[in-house]
């Protein structure tokens, strides 16, 4: 799909746990997430702190975004 | 470490009032069984009623939601008993002598998750695909009780327990009867091996166990492999149940505990030890669902791949999907320490064959044996007898709405046949 939408020239972050299959299938923006039963969650936290690992990992999929890449590139949080 | 199985044939299970194994066959009440699983205080809370049938080879049978297939097995001499850490106490198995009761198995049956349980047909096209259709199957139906939506994972352990319980009882009986046949594993220690076998490649089996956890889970001596580093264990351990399933998974490519009792990669690795090869040891290393877990187990793998100076793994997958990440990121990283490795998976290819096998690659892979390909569709006839229930044909990974036909056939992918493209390379699949 990342590829797809890319292809009809929409740039696209790929948002996802495991980075290594990402970069496999060829996603240019890669922002790695929590866990692959909770990509953009932590039941593991409190409402507040999810909500704040939330927002980091949604500006920081939104910087990649807005960022010129060479190549694949992986966006740490 | 040594050990040597006596395997007891078995050709037939009747029910019985008493309890025994005579001219090969396993006399059982399913009342003994019932009480016996039953003195467990978590099954006590959480089953609320257990039924019994017999499954024998060609009889036109389906028995489905299948959970797991145990074979029955006794420790006869030597330190600890059978599933260590789970039914016997703690103590390292693997030596002495083991009785094993071949050609049958316990299997544990009902709803659980319902989608990720599977099939086991006795007879017709299906029978071909599962190993369990040439067994003489003891099946144990389990009902939960009520609420336990609520409480997967309690009453996954019960029912875990409960099979479990079940194959000790019936294992027991085996322990005073004299073996049809006998056979002796040994793995040495690594200075005896390299002085007794200078001349051979050293080669270990990387033995992946799937953890992904909400029901994807495997134990080993109780401890649950996803809370484990990867680490070292002898091939015989696994033998007497050190590793055990607790898998609600894909029913084509989850390792049963029966899968673990008898892994045909331990026994082809013995099957060539001192002769082509020097058979190390296992290395038995997690399939998590974090990324960071993924790095640290495969880094660990090819550590000690490192550390003990193999010249060659072979490297079992469980499972698909993301494991297929565990599995490249294990490969790639022990051949980058100078280990060659051939890999065992499956493949989720499409139903025409034609997609991406795996979801993860690499070049350093270049040496692959599959299972076959999960997403093969099949048509299985309807069966005289169930045992179980078809609630969940539809929906059971491989199935889809309308899989259970008017006619009582089922079309589906092979994904929904327990065991059909193992990884261990347990199955017979070939193709031209």
């Amino acid at each position: 799909m990342v590829k797809e939408i890319e292809r009809a020239g929409i740039p696209v972050v790929h948002m996802c746990t495991v980075t290594p299959i990402s970069m496999t299938v060829g996603a240019n923006r890669i922002v790695p997430t929590i866990a692959i039963p909770h990509p953009l969650g932590n039941p593991a936290l409190t409402l507040e702190e999810e909500k704040n690992i939330r927002r980091k990992l949604v500006s920081r999929a939104l910087e990649a975004l807005t960022t010129e890449v060479e190549d694949q590139t992986i966006f740490e949080v | 470490m040594k050990l040597e199985l006596g395997y007891i044939q078995i050709n037939d299970i009747q029910f019985s009032k008493e309890c025994k194994v005579e001219n090969g066959t396993l006399y059982v009440d399913p009342d003994a069984v019932k009480a016996f699983m039953y003195e467990d205080d978590d099954v006590k809370d959480w089953v609320k009623s257990f039924k019994f049938d017999i499954a024998k080879p060609g009889e036109n049978v389906r028995i489905t939601p299948v959970k797991d297939v145990i074979e029955p097995r006794v420790k006869v001499e030597g330190p600890g008993g059978v599933f260590p850490g789970v039914i016997s106490k703690v103590d390292t198995v693997g030596s002495g002598k083991t009785h094993v009761l071949r050609g049958m198995a316990v299997v544990t049956a009902g709803k659980i998750v319902g989608f990720q349980e599977g099939i086991i047909d006795m007879t017709g096209p299906g029978a071909a695909y599962t190993p369990f259709s040439k067994l003489n199957n003891f099946v144990v139906v389990a009902e939960p009780k009520e609420g336990y939506e609520n409480h997967k994972h309690e009453y996954e352990h019960a029912v875990r327990i409960a099979g479990l319980r079940a194959a000790t009882f019936i294992g027991e009986l085996g322990r005073a009867v004299a073996p049809d046949e006998t056979a002796e594993f040994e793995t040495l220690g690594i200075r005896e091996g390299l002085e007794k076998y200078p001349n051979l490649p050293r080669v270990a089996y990387v033995h992946m166990l799937q953890s992904q956890g909400l029901l994807h889970d495997t134990y080993v001596y109780g401890v649950d492999a996803k809370r484990s580093l990867t680490t070292i264990i002898n091939p015989t351990e696994t033998m007497d149940g050190a590793i055990l399933s607790g898998n609600c998974v894909s029913a084509c490519d989850k390792n049963t505990t029966y899968h673990h009792q008898n892994n045909p990669v331990v026994a082809e690795l013995f099957a060539a030890h001192g002769k082509t090869l020097n058979y190390v040891c296992n290395i038995i290393t997690n399939e998590n669902v974090y990324l960071a877990d993924k790095q640290r187990s495969s880094d660990w793998t090819a550590k000690l791949c490192r550390l003990l100076d193999l010249d060659g793994a072979i490297v079992s997958q469980e499972g698909f999907g993301n494991p297929d990440t565990d599995l490249i990121m294990n490969t790639k990283k022990i051949e980058q320490q100078g280990v060659k490795t051939t890999i065992i998976t499956d493949e989720y290819a499409g139903q025409d064959g034609k997609s991406q096998s795996l979801a993860d690659a690499d070049p350093l892979a270049d040496a692959v044996v599959t299972g076959g390909n999960a997403n093969e569709v099949i048509v299985l006839p309807k069966m005289d007898k169930v045992i179980g229930m078809l609630d969940y044909v539809d929906v059971i990974a491989g199935g889809h709405a309308g899989s259970l036909r008017e006619d009582g056939s089922i079309e589906a992918e092979i994904q929904i046949i327990t065991g059909a493209t193992n990884e261990m390379g347990f199955n017979c699949m070939s193709a031209r």
